[in-house]
């Protein structure tokens, strides 16, 4: 047939019209199914489903829900007391007095997905070895430096060995989902990679796909056979949309229930404008957002310029803009966190309440009556963003001119971590292990190298000035736990003190759901991802 | 024929050595360490000392280079540095997806660009010609982000007649996916297309042989489509060819937006987590399609010049 132009341009009407109305006709090919909760997070896709692999915060979402850990928190908090933590895979435990031999005897009768068996201390210790072994070449080692081994004296009991002691044990790693048991049958057999796309585990769900799409994710089905409650709804599935406008979209379409939500400014009031009925799920702590001043870099080898900075911060409208994520911190360890300063007991000389007056006082007593300018660099993550160019403001007010350089955010980590920044900035979730955020920004032996060799004491305590490294050894050293306490708590006056490191804001993590999801219990504070194993549609 | 394609697919091996050249050194000089980016802040230096000797990035930049340059003759393209996935396989599962929303966009913007700079040309400096300029201007100035967000908000969002978000499973499914997004990228070329088709139309239609055709007595739809539009159809071709090479660029915010899987995509999140391997076998990809999309077009060029085609 030949093609002539009116017939061109008629079957081409033609066509378009045909393929209007088909979308019209089919209706939403995304209708969602009531036996599926989906929720989207901000990444680019999924990293890894194992455990001790995934250094993605959102992957976590989908291990917990596949794997299950030896204890975990309350619903859904972090604990006052270790009494209150929850047995999971481990029914109890039991410690040496010097708390660096800790016992715990397991669950018996739990069995992994798709017939790899019984759970039993053999998984446990294969676990952890697997955590602790230096050539595997995973991210998150650092958190499993105090476990020299562990040993399985029974199937049901196994015992870890601590290079120091830690009253806290139970509370680390265990309880975070880097301390998901795993099968030892199942990575043997699948290979130490391919596992964490093809995860097996004990948990509320069993991993069904792991799509190359990352809009499709991961979807998991309710496993019959839990050992424990099973889960409220069939499906689970979770999304990876790292762009804010599709991702809110989703959710307002009803393509998805739950998404992560945006820690910037304005952002919740305008979804709660745009729908009045959604739920703001906020965890805290979530992210410690801290930041270091370079002490080798002139004027702020001057303690004084450095607190000037930080009596120039008004931590409380920083928290106001990003409310309800963001949350004052009053210390390097957050409120929630065992022996972290709250309002009522943070020491007045460390509490650095917004007083511009002080700080111009101690700008005019360092020598700069008239002000300074300096530069420093922060990333274009909405965070990190928002959070510094509200700084740069209030300390414009004081006559201090920081002019920011905003960069790509692997590139800015990356020219920080050679410390070439004036202010460092950090947001990191921790689990609630006191002397955790200690170690990592003010020992001496984490002080961060030109070359990148370095670890993240970005303010150089205790190698350009003198630190707390004795005060740091004694706490790592100390067995009872109010004494250590004690001892974090005076760390943490000497640093802030000394004005290396400023606690600017806890952001927590942010969950928006639709109000036809009801996760089955009240989110407060804990880890970045919780369990929704009892999430049902009501 | 034969031997005129193959002496265009020799010429383009420069080309694309130097663009593999051109990449793998923006990678190495773009700040960020990818072991971090990987491992995350927590690891520890052994740990991403382990990392980098085992993907190969402590070994000299030319040894690297040549392993890269070998992979891509052998389509081995290596693993994602950031899940393991093989790279061969994560480009065949979005190439496609970038393909259809590349030709949808281009047949789309074609049916509608063609017909407006036709009738902008055959009803010069009236009324048509000003609404068909006066869309050509709104074409060329909304960014196409912009354009794609709005149209996910009223079309998707508040009168829900299209998703708002994905691929789609299915020849109709995907096709539904495809509505916006393509339409959001064909608003940009009927603007280009039918801007280009007014004035080559208008500049055959000064020549003398259309004064000849009409002084002969040919009807003035015979002069338009027989003698002008075919003879327009050359430069057309060529401006065809730069937008098909746009609107391939423009599918990277595109698929962003409506969080469509696609090559553009990929390569976002790759650069943002400086996954080399990811990257690199990205950006092979996309200079294979503008070397395809030239050859394309210069194979139209022989189709529609007679000229071409005896020489």
């Amino acid at each position: 047939m030949q093609v002539n132009r009116r017939t061109f341009l008629g079957s081409t009407a033609a066509a378009l019209s045909s393929l209007a109305l088909a979308s019209a006709f089919t209706g939403k090919a995304f209708a969602q199914g009531a036996d599926t909760l989906r929720i989207a997070f901000s990444a680019r896709g999924l990293r890894s489903i194992d455990p001790q692999d995934s250094v993605q915060g959102v992957d976590a979402w989908a291990i917990i829900a596949i794997h299950d850990k030896l204890v975990d928190l309350p619903r859904w908090h972090f604990p006052k007391t270790m009494d209150e933590l929850v047995p999971r895979l481990a029914l109890s435990w039991t410690s040496t007095p010097d708390a660096k031999k800790w016992s715990f005897k397991l669950r018996e009768g739990v069995k992994f997905h798709k017939g790899y068996g019984e759970m039993t201390s053999e998984d446990v210790k294969y676990t952890f070895d697997r955590a602790i072994d230096p050539k595997r070449g995973n991210g998150v080692l650092a958190k499993f430096t105090n476990i020299t081994s562990i040993d399985a004296p029974s199937p049901y009991e196994v015992t870890f060995n601590l290079k120091d002691p830690d009253p806290l044990f139970p509370l680390g790693v265990l309880s975070d989902n880097d301390g998901c048991i795993m099968s030892k049958k199942a990575v043997e057999e699948k290979g130490d990679k391919p596992i964490g796309t093809d995860p097996i585990g004990t948990g509320v769900y069993v991993c069904e796909t792991v799509a190359t799409d990352p809009g499709q994710g991961v979807t998991l089905t309710a496993n019959p056979d839990y050992w424990d409650t099973k889960a409220a709804t069939p499906k689970l599935q979770c999304l990876y949309i790292s762009d804010t406008t599709a991702r809110t979209l989703a959710l307002l379409s009803g393509d998805v229930h739950m998404i992560e939500g945006v820690r910037a400014p304005g952002w919740a009031d305008s979804m709660k404008q745009r729908d009045a009925t959604l739920i703001f799920d906020v965890v805290s702590p979530g992210s410690f957002f801290t930041i270091q001043v370079n002490t080798t870099k002139k004027p702020f080898d001057d303690v004084r310029v450095r607190q000037a900075l930080f009596y120039a911060i008004d931590r409380d409208e920083i928290t106001k803009s990003l409310a309800p994520v963001s949350k004052r911190t009053y210390g390097l360890n957050p409120p929630s966190f065992p022996g972290g300063f709250t309002d009522t007991t943070v020491p007045e000389e460390i509490a650095y309440t917004y007083n511009p007056d002080k700080a111009k006082a101690l700008l005019a007593e360092a020598g700069f009556k008239d002000g300074l300018s300096f530069k420093a660099d922060t990333s274009q993550r909405e965070d990190f963003q928002s959070i510094m160019l509200i700084i740069q403001d209030q300390l414009r007010r004081i006559g201090v001119d920081m002019q920011l350089n905003i960069k790509d955010h692997t590139a800015f980590h990356g020219d920080q971590y050679k410390g070439t920044n004036t202010l460092s900035q950090q947001s990191m979730a921790l689990p609630p292990v006191p002397t955790q955020v200690l170690v990592t920004y003010l020992a001496a032996k984490e002080e961060v190298k030109s070359d990148g060799s370095g670890g993240r004491n970005m303010s150089h305590y205790g190698v350009a000035i003198p630190g707390v490294d004795d005060l740091l050894a004694k706490a790592l050293g100390e067995a009872d736990l109010n004494k250590r306490l004690e001892l974090v708590q005076q760390i943490e006056v000497k640093a802030l003190t000394d004005a290396v490191i400023f606690p600017v804001a806890t952001n927590g993590f942010l969950i928006v759901r639709s109000p036809k999801v009801d996760l089955g219990f009240p989110v407060e504070s804990g880890y970045v991802n919780w369990p929704l194993s009892q999430a049902k549609f009501v | 024929m034969a031997r005129y394609l193959a002496l265009r697919l020799i010429d383009t091996i420069p080309t694309i050595f130097l663009v593999l050249l051109l990449v793998f050194m923006a990678m190495r000089i773009l700040p960020g360490d990818p072991a971090v980016a990987v491992l995350g802040d927590m690891a520890t230096q052994e740990q991403l000392a382990l990392f980098r000797e085992r993907m190969g990035l402590n070994d000299p930049l030319w040894m690297q280079f040549i392993h890269f340059v070998g992979g891509v003759l052998t389509f081995n393209l290596g693993s994602s540095m950031t899940n393991g996935k093989d790279v061969v396989g994560l480009i065949l599962y979005n190439l496609p997806y970038t393909i259809e929303l590349t030709i949808v966009a281009m047949l789309m913007g074609t049916a509608v660009g063609v017909p407006v700079g036709v009738m902008a040309a055959k009803h010069r400096n009236k009324l048509p010609d000003h609404a068909a300029r006066a869309f050509s201007l709104l074409g060329y100035a909304i960014p196409d982000f912009y354009l794609g967000a709005l149209l996910l908000i009223t079309f998707a969002l508040n009168l829900g007649w299209f998703p708002t978000n994905g691929g789609g499973d299915g020849f109709i499914d995907r096709m539904y996916h495809i509505f916006l997004p393509a339409l959001t990228l064909a608003f940009v070329k009927a603007a280009f297309i039918g801007r280009l088709t007014r004035t080559s139309l208008l500049e055959v239609l000064s020549k003398d042989f259309v004064r000849t055709a009409r002084a002969k007595g040919a009807k003035e739809r015979r002069i338009l489509y027989r003698h002008g539009l075919r003879n327009a159809l050359l430069p057309l071709t060529t401006g065809l060819g730069l937008s098909m090479l746009a609107t391939l660029s423009g599918s990277v915010a595109i698929e962003l937006v409506f969080n469509r899987p696609g090559i553009g995509k990929m390569l976002i999140s790759a650069i943002a987590e400086r996954d080399y391997a990811v990257i690199q076998g990205g950006v092979v990809v996309f200079a294979l399609m503008v070397v395809a999309i030239n050859l394309l077009m210069d194979l139209l060029y022989i189709v529609v010049d007679p000229r071409i085609r005896m020489a």
